[in-house]
């Protein structure tokens, strides 16, 4: 009987966490046409990211057969290779590809620091007030004076690394000073209203009140603030890949950015044009889908829509 | 009785488009305002009271779908006038005056200035003029006029800032002053103090006062003439010793009956049940029955007419038509 | 009774304000300043094989010749404790002294190498900043007053997916486009060899020319950036009682958007536009690397790739100190603009 009873409602939790989780997201998601398509071009990349690497070939100079004029492109897009060669016969389509886990991981990385880092800080000062306040706000406004992406530059020539987690972790340093900053006014703002007061009187814990009745009316701003510090992660780790300061081990965007950018001129720029192509296209729409994401994501964590749907 | 009826409003519907279908802010309201009088206009917050002001000084919001019937002043339709004529009413002849909780100043410019850029708007380009107008009117409302006109919005209290409003509204001493819940939001004895400068101005001037206000103890203590207004339909209307004295429509009487009694017992101090109808999808037949107690079933089928059952008295209940 | 030292008093209240704000200008001056010295001070490696594996790398110099070079510098690189260098750098920081630089031509104080580089950036960065700052405002102002219509909507999401893109792709483009394929606009450089600097017309022209491409990546990327801020706050002014009111009273429609829309809708935006002009030393490096364009930016980015310790800090300190400057004026600015802050204060 126990058992039984248990069991069902484990089952029952199940749903509710299906239902919470993919149902009605997916309901709105569906409803909204460009949250629909940032979803479809960011699992898209999920996608390249994770099984493409196993599909394609890893990517060999001097493997493109030379083509011959009367076309001015030197390795054109042909059937063999969709994108094109590079100016050494390096098919460009199997670099975006094996380019993208690393992009995403970056991306990954410096979006979770950026909002555990935000969130832990933003509440924090925003909470306990006083003295903790004043410190971490200090902190937080010096280290928005000193300039985000030089600091990156030379933090990246400091701890010289491969991993795309570090280099996340790093972009990670300076960009939740915001995001902590605005979480703090909200929870500033959300305490001075009457329901947190209320709850205060009923006797309930500090973190409680957190947990339960703030979170929800922040929920929504993280997760499209986690998906901002995604965009802007990608902004510098390819810049910083096409400036050259981070150590390369890989195929990378911003290594053909600059590549690309080395061989422009000369008189070959239209016939180089491919090679700048691919990865100027690979992060331009890239971040097109993850900004349309967010309109999605501002619904799908909108309680009033949440009910429209459910 | 016999004077002169300087506004005649017939037949008004404002209907606001929403995002659910056409909201019927008005409903066919007909009322007429005699000259030299204090007309109260008393509902619920949502009964098209404020609406009604902007329909006669055609400043409707820009969702606006349906604007018809007709607003005669001085034998003149309001309605039909263009909006370079309908300038030279408005303010000049028909002024309002909004809340002072509502952030109706600019908060970047001096009060000065307010003036100033009234007085421009209307063809008057003498500063000194209007300023000493200002000054005039000020004094008048108790406002110590320099420290008042150098000063920005955020620096006056409250009272203060209606007070400037009225002011405000009185650079051309208008024939008709609309006043749009000048008391609300205000501590009580503020509220005095503006329900008495605003008597005593009517005292001075003379001139004719609607005075829409949620607060029906208000009324009676200002106004000659009251207007109920229930989700954008005219209940009851009449001049305030015959109505507060011999209420007849149910909905004046619940009202009546939320005033507060200084000797009587609060206990017996009720508030309507209910909530106002959803305006997109209004009840059948009277729009008050469904939180009537007299209530029956003609209610339920058809809309009562306005029916005068003495002169000047007029209510719209199926218990008084002898239909 | 005593007129002189009751406005006195009415000021003592801004004093003490004023005192606090440059001491806490001051103090986050020091505290960036110090971090970053430590941070760039934990490069690793002896900056002088640092400097001669550079030669030879960056510059195919054989080992020889890359060692000699690198000798040279070794008198201009700071010896003893990091401490000690640090106690020694801030002493002569307080004196406007930045140190050498080890890369430009061996022993070039720092700050010669900046007063020449700034010039450049605030022409491309700063007239940038105002070119972007003013269309945002006013397609933002367009947006709001159509808000909710569809070209509105669409200008939206249209913005913010251009406000994504990273300006060096938009610079990359204009580059290959403008530049390279259709010849229109230099390639490189802030002015050509065979002009003579100086305020003359071709000089004058010729570096317009310049700027123009590197200008131009810069206000698409930023113009999205203010409209959608400005459409924002134009919204939430639009909505607001003294709007409607203002119309109550027949104020013309010029008047109501210079003095009422345009001003309160501005105001807000106000700090974040003298931040950014803290902020345009920092955010010129990929579009003057791009254009080798001999700013700030592409300052930063030699020092970086050569290791140019004091360099690297000169350039870093700069825009510190332009940041906290910008936000110390923004501040006693905007006490000056919004009389609620004014007053209030």
């Amino acid at each position: 009987m126990k058992m039984a009873q248990n069991g069902s409602s484990f089952s029952e939790l199940i749903r509710n966490a299906v239902e919470d989780w993919i149902i009605i997201p997916g309901k709105i998601i569906a409803r909204n046409k460009r949250g629909l398509v940032g979803l479809i071009i960011a699992l898209g990349y999920l996608f390249v990211g994770i099984v493409g690497t196993h599909i394609i070939q890893e990517p060999q100079s001097f493997t493109c057969i030379p083509y011959e004029p009367p076309s001015i492109l030197k390795w054109p897009p042909s059937f063999e290779h969709p994108l094109g060669c590079d100016y050494i016969g390096t098919d460009i389509l199997a670099q975006i590809v094996y380019g993208t886990p690393i992009v995403l991981q970056i991306a990954l990385t410096a979006g979770l620091i950026t909002t555990i880092i935000g969130v832990l800080v933003g509440l924090t000062a925003g909470f306990k007030g006083g003295m903790v306040d004043t410190v971490l706000t200090g902190i937080t406004q010096i280290i928005m004076t000193i300039p985000g992406l030089p600091l990156i530059i030379v933090l990246s020539t400091v701890i010289r690394t491969y991993q795309p987690w570090t280099i996340g972790a790093l972009i990670a340093i300076r960009w939740w000073t915001g995001l902590a900053m605005s979480i703090r006014s909200q929870v500033l703002s959300i305490k001075q209203r009457d329901f947190i007061e209320a709850a205060k009187v009923l006797g309930m814990k500090t973190h409680h009140i957190i947990l339960r009745e703030i979170m929800p009316n922040l929920i929504s701003y993280i997760a499209i603030n986690f998906v901002f510090a995604a965009v802007g992660a990608i902004y510098a780790s390819v810049g910083l890949y096409f400036l050259g300061v981070l150590p390369i081990s890989t195929y990378n965007w911003g290594v053909m950015l600059n590549m690309a950018y080395k061989q422009a001129g000369g008189g070959a720029s239209v016939a180089a044009l491919h090679y700048f192509l691919a990865p100027i296209l690979a992060i331009v729409l890239l971040q097109t889908g993850l900004i349309l994401l967010t309109y999605a994501l501002d619904e799908v964590f909108n309680p009033r829509i949440r009910t429209e749907v459910s | 009785m016999g004077n002169e009826r300087i506004l005649e409003v017939k037949n008004l519907v404002v209907h606001y488009l929403t995002a659910r279908g056409p909201l019927p802010a008005v409903n066919d309201v007909s009322f007429s305002i005699e000259k030299g009088r204090i007309v109260g206009v008393v509902g619920e917050s949502g009964s098209g009271k404020t609406t009604l002001a902007l329909a006669i000084l055609r400043q409707l919001p820009r969702l606006t779908r349906i604007y018809k019937g007709s607003v005669m002043f001085h034998g003149i339709d309001l309605v039909k006038l263009s909006e370079k004529e309908m300038n030279e009413i408005r303010w000049k002849k028909i002024s309002y005056v909004p809340q002072a909780a509502l952030n109706a100043l600019n908060p970047t410019i001096k009060i000065i200035d307010h003036f100033i850029e009234t007085g421009n708007a209307h063809g008057i380009n003498d500063k000194k003029l209007i300023v000493e107008k200002a000054v005039e009117i000020m004094k008048m409302l108790n406002l110590e006029p320099e420290r008042v006109l150098y000063g920005y919005p955020h620096e006056l209290s409250g009272g203060m800032k209606q007070r400037v409003l009225i002011a405000l509204s009185m650079i051309f001493e208008p024939e008709l002053l609309i006043l749009d819940e000048p008391t609300t939001a205000l501590d009580l004895l503020t509220q005095r103090l503006i329900l008495d400068l605003i008597k005593d101005l009517h005292r001075r001037t003379h001139m004719t006062v609607m005075f829409i206000t949620h607060d029906i103890a208000t009324i009676a203590d200002i106004a000659d003439d009251v207007i109920v207004m229930y989700a954008g339909k005219l209940m009851e209307k009449g001049d305030v010793f015959t109505v507060f004295k011999n209420p007849h429509h149910p909905y004046t009487k619940a009202l009546m009956s939320s005033i507060p009694d200084l000797t009587g017992d609060i206990n017996k101090m009720r508030s309507i049940p209910g909530s106002l109808p959803d305006l997109i999808n209004p009840p059948s037949g009277c729009i008050f029955h469904p939180r009537c107690p007299y209530a029956f079933e003609k209610c339920k089928r058809e809309e009562p007419p306005a029916v005068e059952i003495k002169p000047g008295h007029v209510v719209s209940c199926w218990l008084y038509s002898k239909q | 009774m005593d007129g002189s030292s009751s406005a006195l008093k009415g000021y003592m209240p801004v004093l003490k304000w004023f005192t606090k704000r440059l001491l806490i200008a001051l103090i986050t001056i020091y505290f960036a300043v110090t971090l970053s010295f430590f941070v760039v001070k934990a490069m690793p490696g002896d900056p002088v094989q640092a400097l001669i594996q550079m030669f030879v790398s960056q510059y195919y110099m054989d080992y020889d010749s890359a060692k000699s070079l690198a000798e040279a510098a070794a008198p201009f690189i700071p010896k003893g404790s990091v401490l000690h260098q640090y106690i020694s750098y801030l002493i002569s920081f307080l004196h406007g002294n930045l140190g050498v630089s080890i890369s430009y031509s061996t022993g070039t104080p720092v700050k010669d190498l900046l007063i020449q580089s700034i010039p450049w950036t605030v022409l491309v960065v700063g007239s940038a900043l105002i070119i972007s700052f003013a269309i945002g405002i006013l397609i933002g102002t367009g947006m709001a007053y159509v808000h909710g219509s569809k070209i509105d909507s669409f200008l939206a999401v249209f913005f913010s997916v251009i406000r994504s893109i990273p300006e060096y792709v938009v610079a990359l483009v204009l580059l290959i486009v403008f530049g390279f394929h259709f010849k229109w606009f230099p390639t490189r450089g802030a002015y050509s060899p065979n002009v003579t600097p100086g305020f003359n017309l071709p000089f004058i022209k010729d570096v317009l020319k310049h700027a123009a491409l590197p200008i131009l990546s810069w206000v698409i990327v930023h113009v999205s950036g203010w409209a959608l801020s400005m459409r924002a706050s134009t919204v939430t002014v639009l909505g607001e009682d003294y709007i409607t009111y203002a119309k109550i009273r027949g104020l013309p429609s010029r008047r109501i958007l210079v003095s009422y829309i345009g001003k309160n809708a501005i105001l807000p935006l106000f700090t974040s536009f003298m931040l950014s002009i803290g902020f345009m030393f920092g955010g010129s490096v990929f579009i003057e690397y791009i254009f080798a364009y001999p700013g700030v930016g592409n300052l930063l980015y030699q020092a970086i790739t050569m290791r140019d310790t004091y360099l690297m800090l000169g350039v870093f300190n700069i825009i510190i100190v332009a940041v906290v400057i910008s936000a110390l004026i923004a501040d006693i600015l905007y006490g000056v603009i919004d009389p609620r802050i004014r007053r209030g204060a």
